[in-house]
Order: C-alpha cells, then sequence, then structure tokens
C-alpha cells in the first residue's frame, strides 16, 4: 500500500509526463468530455484492433482530472472492451488514491466517463455503419 | 481616497515585494488553492499550503474550524501572533481571499494577498520549488471566532431583504439567471433551484481583475461597483455558491476600496438556493 506521499508522486508524475497523450490518426471514435468553461478538458481517442483497445487522450485542466486521464490509458491499452468497461468509478478512484482525489470526484472520473462516451460512440456509429 | 489609490494600499503586495522576502522570517508566504495538488508541483521558495477544505473546515459541522484548531493549524504553519501572512493562490487569488477572510475571522492581523496570484509568478519565470518548508512551532493564540462583523448567515440576508439592504451576487449571469444551478463543472456544489436571492445585484467577481490576473484600478472599482448602487455607505452582503468568489468581492469592497460594512454569506447559494420556502427570483 503507497504511503500519502507515494500516491501524491505517482499523481504528479502523471501529470508532469503523461501517457499516450496524442491525437490518434483513424480512430474509431473521438469524444471531449469536460465544460470548456471551466477549464478541464479530456478529449479520449478509442480504436480496436484484433479486439485490443488502443487509447489516447488530449485534454487540459486541473492535475487530477489530467493525471486521471493518464493512468486510465496505461490502464486500458491492450485491454478487451469487457476489461476495460469494468473499471468503476471507485476503482479509479482507489488506484489513484481516495484520500488525494475524493474531493474532486467530477475532475477524478471524467477521463472514465469520456472513455464509456466513446466506446457508446463507437456501438453507435458501427450499428448505423451496419443497418 | 484618491481615484488612483486604494484604500489600503499595503494589503496588497507585488511578485517582486514577495521575492524580495522569501527568506524574511517575519513573513509567511501561504498558498491556497482550488487545484488541490498545485503546491505539490511547486510552489513559491518557502511557502507553506493551506488547504481551504481539509485546514479551514470543520470536517463534520459546515462551519470553519473553532479557535482551538485555528491555533494550531497556525502554529503548525509557524505563523506567530506579529508574522505578515501574504497568501496567493490559483483561480486569481479566489482560495488566498477565503484564506485571508478565515484568518480575519479570528482578527488576525497582518494578512495581504500577492496580486496576480500564482499565475502571474509562474508568468514571470520566478522560481518554483517541490520542497515542503518547515519552520519552528510558535505559541500562537487565536481569539474567539468573530462571526458578527464579516461574515452574514441566513437570518442575515433574510433580514437584509426585508430592509431593502444591498446584496451582491458575484457568480456568472447563467447562474445569477437560474439557468445554470451550478458553476460550470462543479455539479456536487449546485442547488435544487436555479435563480438570485430577491433583490441582489450581479457584479460577477471577474469584473475585479485585469487580463494579468491582477486587481483593477481604485477608480474602476469606484465606477464597477458604484454605477450599480454598492456604495460606502451602505451595509452589504456578497454571496455565490459557496462563499469563495464572494471572499474575493469581500477583499475588494473592504480593503481596495474600503468600504466599512461588507459581509460575506459563506453559505451562498448551496444554502439559499436549497432552502425550503426561501423566496429567489430568475
Amino acid at each position: 500500500m503507497l504511503t500519502r506521499q507515494e500516491q501524491l508522486e505517482f499523481i504528479i508524475d502523471h501529470y508532469e509526463n503523461p501517457r499516450h497523450k496524442h491525437p490518434l490518426a483513424n480512430a474509431d471514435a473521438m469524444v471531449e468530455g469536460g465544460n470548456p468553461g471551466c477549464g478541464d478538458i479530456v478529449k479520449v481517442y478509442l480504436k480496436i484492433e484484433d479486439g485490443r483497445i488502443i487509447a489516447s487522450f488530449e485534454g487540459e485542466g486541473c492535475t487530477i482530472s489530467q493525471a486521471s486521464a493518464s493512468f486510465l490509458m496505461d490502464e486500458i491499452n491492450g485491454k478487451t472492451l469487457t476489461e476495460a468497461l469494468a473499471i468503476d468509478h471507485n476503482e479509479l478512484m482507489d488506484n489513484l488514491g481516495k484520500e488525494i482525489v475524493q474531493q474532486r470526484t467530477r475532475c477524478a472520473t471524467l477521463s472514465l466517463d469520456t472513455f464509456r462516451a466513446a466506446v457508446r460512440k463507437r456501438e453507435r456509429e458501427q450499428l448505423m455503419a451496419n443497418s | 481616497m484618491s481615484d488612483n489609490t486604494y484604500a489600503n494600499p499595503q494589503v496588497l503586495v507585488s511578485t517582486d515585494w514577495v521575492a524580495q522576502h522569501l527568506d524574511d522570517p517575519t513573513v509567511r508566504i501561504v498558498e491556497s488553492d482550488e487545484d488541490v495538488l498545485l503546491y505539490d508541483i511547486g510552489h513559491v521558495p518557502g511557502a507553506v499550503k493551506i488547504d481551504w477544505h481539509t485546514d479551514l473546515n470543520d470536517p463534520i459541522v459546515r462551519d470553519y474550524l473553532d479557535a482551538d484548531h485555528f491555533s494550531a493549524l497556525l502554529q503548525a504553519k509557524g505563523i506567530a501572533e506579529d508574522t505578515t501572512v501574504v497568501f496567493y493562490g490559483d483561480k486569481n487569488n479566489w482560495w488566498a481571499c477565503y484564506a485571508l477572510w478565515v484568518f480575519k475571522l479570528f482578527d488576525f492581523k497582518d494578512v495581504r494577498i500577492m496580486n496576480g496570484g500564482r499565475k502571474k509568478w509562474i508568468d514571470e519565470g520566478r522560481e518554483l520549488s517541490k520542497v515542503v518548508p518547515s519552520y519552528p512551532k510558535t505559541t500562537y493564540r487565536a481569539p474567539s471566532r468573530d462571526d458578527r462583523r464579516i461574515r452574514a448567515f441566513r437570518s442575515d440576508v433574510e433580514a437584509h431583504i426585508t430592509k431593502k439592504l444591498p446584496l451582491v451576487d458575484v457568480r456568472s449571469p447563467g447562474e445569477y439567471s437560474g439557468q445554470l444551478l451550478h458553476m460550470a463543472d462543479y455539479p456536487q456544489e449546485g442547488a435544487l433551484r436555479g435563480g438570485h436571492i430577491p433583490g441582489a445585484k450581479n457584479i460577477p467577481w471577474g469584473k475585479a481583475v485585469a487580463e494579468d490576473g491582477t486587481f483593477r484600478s481604485a477608480a474602476e472599482l469606484q465606477e464597477l461597483y458604484g454605477s450599480q448602487g454598492i456604495t460606502p455607505d451602505k451595509d452589504i452582503v456578497a454571496y455565490c455558491r459557496i462563499g469563495e468568489r464572494s471572499s474575493h468581492t469581500w477583499f475588494v469592497l473592504t480593503y481596495l476600496l474600503g468600504y466599512p460594512n461588507v459581509r460575506n454569506y459563506d453559505g451562498s447559494w448551496t444554502e439559499w438556493g436549497n432552502l425550503v420556502g426561501a423566496p429567489i427570483e430568475k
């Protein structure tokens, strides 16, 4: 179990050295979450190849929202959709450090909600393409 | 007061002033932010952090900490009765002003704001540190918290409505009109109803700051508030959603313009907009 300081350093490392932070060419779906008027924005790119997730993000805003997006991208890349969709808000916040992010649960879970929206958008577009 | 001079110019210090006093043992620099991790990413060298949520609020009751806990907090931060405390933070110093306001509830003597806040310090390319300093514990003892002078409660607001005294709603026009139930991206701090307290004037906090985050001139501030009938001869109550943005306006009216009777209603819209039977306007 990480100490609070270690957990803090873990979050800050994700904020300062974000993983998978880039646009994704030929993504199956792209969704922008957050509110442009407030400063927390997370844009998730999603692609499925051979049944596995390839995902990336772009964004700006507070430390927690951006670190959460980086951490989530690390978690879901290479997973199946079923595995990735099993991640819930509590699990994400536990991994980020609930004590640290609990004051800003909306920021901490923005990436997950945006990823889920990208999954739904991809499904809708595939349904339309096949109909 | 001349048009170009703040009523209490000593309460504002520049980033230059702070840079020159980083090692001054009589000065304690305090960072207070909305983004709770900014301090850990880097802060003004030697600054301590005060978290508005965990340090200044009672963990159970919706209220501020009492004198014993405030004393313990300041002792631990190395702040004594005669320390000059300079606050700064993100979001144009919202939480810096909020922390200053809480310090004034305990009648702390010398409190100041770094004009332009954290953003200006960074924009000027000044040094940031990740070192969390520790200072010798002090023997500071706070007096009992005095809520009468600068804090307004629900009953005070009700009396204000009855007497048709001025209320200043410092939220965005969308929140004031009721189009938004909460500030953008702060859904956990919303209310059941949208609108404003009857009779309140809408003067968004942000109109008091320039593009670089510093406060507007005394003349501009006088025009901003005076043109809306918010003048120094009146008993004024300011509010927003939880009292942070209205702390900013309270600071402007009280210290920069020298208004003698300004109170901050920290219950604000999260209380009034959820209150059974309370009148509102849209």
